[in-house]
């Protein structure tokens, strides 16, 4: 059984000469390092601060899963053996709640559920996914608010991306000129302008997500070591390395084109500055 | 004249300059987002703690206020030791708990509860009515009178407990409805009471004696926060006493994401528009290096070249920049919509804080990022040898 307490936790000044073998506790890695616990050690453990309490072995560290809805959530956990952690409460026969394990599929799952709030009585069944839905909505909140960062910053790219591409294409314009000139014609200079731009634009997204990937490990490094987690900060998918590759292509194509459409209907003197 | 012709550069490339205004502007709403972000939180947070004028808050030891279900055993000698003390000058215990509504449907509706002094209580403000004062009188909000279908006035049967294996409720008692109340520390759409903390108990019944959730503690003028809370948590070992620093410090570690988020975001927008406006003059520059070569040639001073080249840097990020506040209001009121969701947080409290001082601080990054880049487009185009130039541009 998990059980979230508040233990006080003392480590004793010296090994006691018990009359029955110690129980065994699992605790955080966190509570670990900071209470300089290690494993093996005797520590009292109690349902409030200063209650007397029992005296119990340090038996396993445990690491927090990487669990979204848990990572503002400071305090520690200790993992107590039911019926110790029962009567070191005063729960008495009681528990918080059944994990019950089924087949896989979704209509065993819906089955079973069904099944045991008709039967059952005092008790109520819910989906496993439902309750990651419902303790996952902070991080729901964080999700949106991240997807919305994220559209301001595509449009403040892509605002970017036109202006570069723009000012790439009209820093060819001698060239253009100079193809205009030798009687090349204008749909060749066109394609040929914005197959450069679009070239261009994959070239910078490629090394854009070079530069995403390196950031998105210095992010995932740095946070969780701030909130002591193996949770994965920053996630580069496969739809988002094409989705950045595809926009950067459209916005090179649709610059390039438009820049070069202008240039090919300046004339050719006139480009040149004459 | 600099004006002028720095005006006239910008226009001479109408959509060049139209775009780069824009993209400043986004970058400039970003900014100045995430200028509120950094701080707005902080001090949202704080006029929060602030505005019902409590400097201490005590907790059960080791815990924040609320943020777990242990209460604080011997509730009515810590209050004595408290009362005791010069320096405090109100104390406000709270014991937090649910209360159940039956329903004639039969369903049963939950909210949380709080047991106030309501004399010195600092949980709620009164819409309409007046505060609980007997032990069968309650406040409740809108959302706790919306969910079970009440108004100020009527009388509605409650319990402190449901027991579901018996599915029976506990500690019932007929309460009337004195009063509408908001709710300072809890979430909007979280159904809340307040009723006096003596019937809260009794309703809880031994679960409950002697016990309180938190106690908010005002100090007299004058009083050290610092030096009290120091002395109260030697006092009383079982608490753990909270100053308005400090829980501002915690938040700030909780929620210390944003800020670094803030930070980080904050500072590519800033680099961004820097790349922008620095690669849209200098291009301009060397288009139009015959121009200045001529200009250097008749006579023109090389600072005023410079400090033409700066003001069309300048003007870019100076036209940007209302366009950028006015985008990054609409879009902070949007993203602090989204946050405003995040479940339990006070209804007061605004990621995005609008203050003139970030406006200010927004701006003032933007004309300096604007007159950064302006330099080394500038400075090159002043260093430019005259004759060889004109000659490059005569002969092509």
């Amino acid at each position: 059984m998990l059980a979230i307490l508040l233990l006080a936790l003392s480590q004793s000044a010296a090994a006691q000469e018990a009359p029955a073998p110690p129980r065994t506790i699992a605790i955080d890695e966190r509570l670990a390092a900071d209470a300089g616990l290690r494993l093996g050690d005797r520590v009292t453990v109690s349902a409030s601060p200063g209650a007397p309490g029992d005296s119990v072995v340090i038996a396993a560290l445990v690491r927090r899963r990487p669990d979204p809805a848990e990572i503002a959530r400071g305090e520690y956990r200790v993992r107590l053996h039911l019926t110790h952690l029962q009567s070191l409460i005063g729960y008495g026969d009681r528990v918080d709640r059944f994990a019950v394990a089924t087949a896989p599929d979704s209509a065993t799952i819906a089955g079973a559920a069904d099944r045991i709030n008709s039967a059952a009585f005092g008790f109520r069944a819910h989906r496993s996914s439902d309750i990651a839905i419902e303790s996952s909505s902070t991080f729901a909140v964080v999700s949106r608010f991240h997807r919305a960062i994220g559209v301001i910053t595509v449009v403040a790219s892509a605002i970017f991306l036109l202006c570069i591409m723009l000012l790439k294409v009209e820093e060819r314009r001698r060239d253009v000129a100079a193809l205009r000139l030798m009687g090349i014609s204008a749909r060749t200079v066109i394609r040929s302008v914005v197959l450069e731009a679009a070239g261009i634009a994959v070239l910078g997204s490629i090394a854009g997500v070079g530069v995403g990937a390196a950031a998105g490990w210095f992010v995932n490094r740095h946070y969780q070591a701030v909130y002591r987690t193996p949770l994965l900060f920053s996630l580069i998918t496969r739809d988002i390395v094409l989705f950045a590759i595809g926009l950067a292509l459209v916005l090179g194509i649709v610059a390039g084109w438009l820049a070069a459409r202008r240039l090919v209907r300046t004339p050719p003197l006139a480009l040149f500055g004459r | 004249m600099l004006l002028t012709l720095a005006a006239a550069s910008l226009l001479r490339h109408r959509a060049r300059t139209l775009l780069a205004v824009l993209g400043v502007a986004v970058s400039a709403a970003m900014l100045l987002d995430m200028v509120m972000l950094s701080s707005g939180m902080r001090e949202s947070f704080r006029s929060l703690l602030v505005s019902q004028n409590f400097q201490l808050r005590l907790a059960p030891k080791g815990t924040l206020p609320f943020d777990t279900e242990a209460t604080i055993a011997g509730a009515d000698s810590l209050l004595a030791v408290l009362a005791l003390r010069a320096g405090v000058e109100v104390v406000s215990p709270v014991l937090g708990g649910q209360l159940h509504v039956p329903l004639a449907d039969g369903r049963t509706v939950t909210g949380a509860a709080l047991g106030v002094e309501p004399a010195v209580q600092g949980d709620y403000e009164l819409v309409a009515g007046r505060h609980p004062r007997a032990p069968d009188e309650i406040v409740a909000n809108d959302a706790m009178l919306a969910a079970i279908g009440r108004r100020m006035g009527d009388t509605v049967r409650v319990a402190a407990g449901y027991d579901a294996q018996m599915r029976s409720l506990s500690g019932e008692r007929l309460v009337r409805i004195t009063g509408r109340a908001r709710f300072i520390y809890l979430a909007y759409e979280q159904r809340a009471t307040a009723l006096p903390i003596a019937a809260l108990r009794e309703m809880n019944g031994a679960t409950a004696t002697d016990r309180i959730s938190l106690a908010m503690v005002r100090l007299r003028p004058g009083a050290d926060a610092e030096a009290e809370r120091l002395a109260i948590e030697r006092l009383v070992p079982r608490v753990t006493v909270i100053s308005t620093a400090e829980a501002i410090r915690q938040v700030d570690e909780r929620l210390s994401y944003f800020r670094q988020l803030a930070v980080i975001l904050g500072a590519v927008s800033l680099v961004v528009g820097f790349l922008l406006v620095t690669t849209l003059v200098t291009v301009s520059v060397n288009e139009r290096i015959g121009e200045i070569a001529v200009m250097r040639a008749i006579g023109v001073r090389r600072w005023r070249v410079v400090a033409q080249i700066v003001i069309e840097a300048a003007a870019i990020m100076l036209v940007a920049a209302p366009l950028g506040l006015v985008l990054g209001l609409v879009t902070a009121r949007y993203l602090n919509s989204i946050l405003a969701r995040f479940p339990g947080l006070p209804e007061r409290i605004d990621f995005f804080l609008f203050q003139p001082s970030a406006a200010w601080t927004a701006l003032g990054l933007l004309v300096l990022c604007g007159l950064l880049s302006g330099i080394y487009p500038s400075w090159r185009s002043a260093s430019l040898p005259i004759a060889t130039t004109l000659r490059q541009e005569a002969v092509g």
